[in-house]
């Protein structure tokens, strides 16, 4: 019941605001791997000491502990993986696809979500640019899309690809430690 | 009848046409918005206000990896937009009061047209029972079984409904040619 009544008040006082698509997953997906013909899920159900490595690496902490690639083939060859991370944000959430190429490195970023509120923020930063700037990276990189933004944007936009650099993040500290399971 | 709108002066009349007309409007764009966010069969419904696993988790000793295939509309389908307690709450105060006030305007109506006593009681009881049941469903989704998410798509129906054989009724009495008695 606490918690209830913190989470409630908690939103209230956050004042977040709805959420909203800016582009459909499957859309997502069919842009970061053109070629795949058919998917498969990967769940990977974290055990506590994973968890923990995670949580300290990136601070992310995967709903139920549990993080869910998508691997794209074509026939037998795998032609890359994405995964959907969510970072929480005082405005409210945001969804970043991430895709990979079989190398590893990233094959492409897109924002799916955002709120009402940090829509135009995030339309302003992937106007300038903030999502070309993640290509070849690769896990143990640092995704500093904002940094490289500064100049060019103003300071809500910059927050909010700050928000979009954690959830590449993210995605790059998750394939770079648990791929390798999925695809063994 | 409390009053007549079959005699009403024509600016009476003018009024409760506008006020059906907005109302139409607004059940319009609700039907509208009821298909992008929660859908009209009961899987939709159920799947926007019913509770997720309250499963208690536990992380296994060591990373486990399920695979499974997948393809591109099930991907989709986790965007379905969902209610969760909270937002229902928050639904539940905004939206109740509203379609009571709603359903007092259109009974108000009601007591203008030439109906039976009993075929009164009937419309203005469709016309509160209806949000009863709209909102009686998402909480019985939620906390009880998705299966009462029928309950809500009936209640969405039967407000329609009154909506409809109200406006009717009323554009037939107030501007049709018959002026006959109780219905």
């Amino acid at each position: 019941m606490i918690e209830f009544v913190v989470a409630t008040v908690t939103a209230a006082l956050l004042h977040i605001t709805p959420t909203v698509v800016l582009v459909k997953r499957p859309d997502a997906v069919r842009t970061l791997l053109p070629e795949a013909e058919q998917f498969v899920a990967g769940e990977l159900h974290l055990s506590d000491a994973d968890a923990h490595r995670l949580h300290e690496a990136v601070d992310w902490s995967p709903e139920d502990g549990v993080v869910v690639f998508y691997t794209g083939k074509q026939g037998d060859r795998v032609v890359g993986a994405l995964l959907f991370v969510r970072v929480d944000t005082p405005h409210g959430p945001v969804e970043v696809a991430v895709g990979f190429e079989p190398g590893g490195s990233v094959a492409g970023v897109v924002v799916t979500k955002a709120t009402v509120e940090t829509r135009p923020w995030i339309v302003e930063a992937l106007r300038a640019g903030l999502t070309e700037g993640y290509r070849g990276l690769k896990p143990g990189d640092t995704a500093a899309g904002a940094a490289a933004l500064k100049e060019k944007m103003a300071s809500l936009p910059d927050y909010m690809a700050a928000q979009v650099d954690k959830g590449v993040a993210r995605a790059l500290a998750a394939y770079g430690a648990f791929y390798n399971h999925v695809r063994a | 009848m409390v009053y007549d709108l079959r005699h009403a002066d024509v600016r009476v009349k003018w009024l409760v046409t506008c006020l059906l007309a907005t109302f139409g409007i607004a059940y319009g764009f609700g039907g509208w918005m009821v298909g992008l966010y929660a859908g009209f069969t009961p899987k939709s419904v159920a799947t926007t206000y019913g509770e997720a696993e309250m499963a208690m988790h536990m992380p296994p000793e060591s990373t486990v990896v399920v695979q499974h295939p997948v393809t591109i509309g099930e991907m989709a389908e986790e965007d379905h937009h969902t209610v969760d307690l909270n937002l229902l709450v928050q639904d539940t105060h905004v939206h109740v009061p509203m379609y009571g006030v709603i359903a007092a305007a259109l009974s108000v109506v009601v007591l203008g047209l030439a109906l039976s006593s009993k075929a009164a009681l009937a419309l203005v009881t469709l016309l509160f029972a209806a949000p009863w049941l709209d909102f009686a469903g998402m909480w019985l989704t939620k906390l009880a079984s998705p299966g009462f998410a029928v309950v809500t798509l009936a209640g969405g129906w039967a407000m329609g409904v009154g909506y409809l054989v109200v406006t009717v009724v009323a554009l037939w009495q107030m501007w049709g040619r018959a002026k006959g008695g109780a219905v």
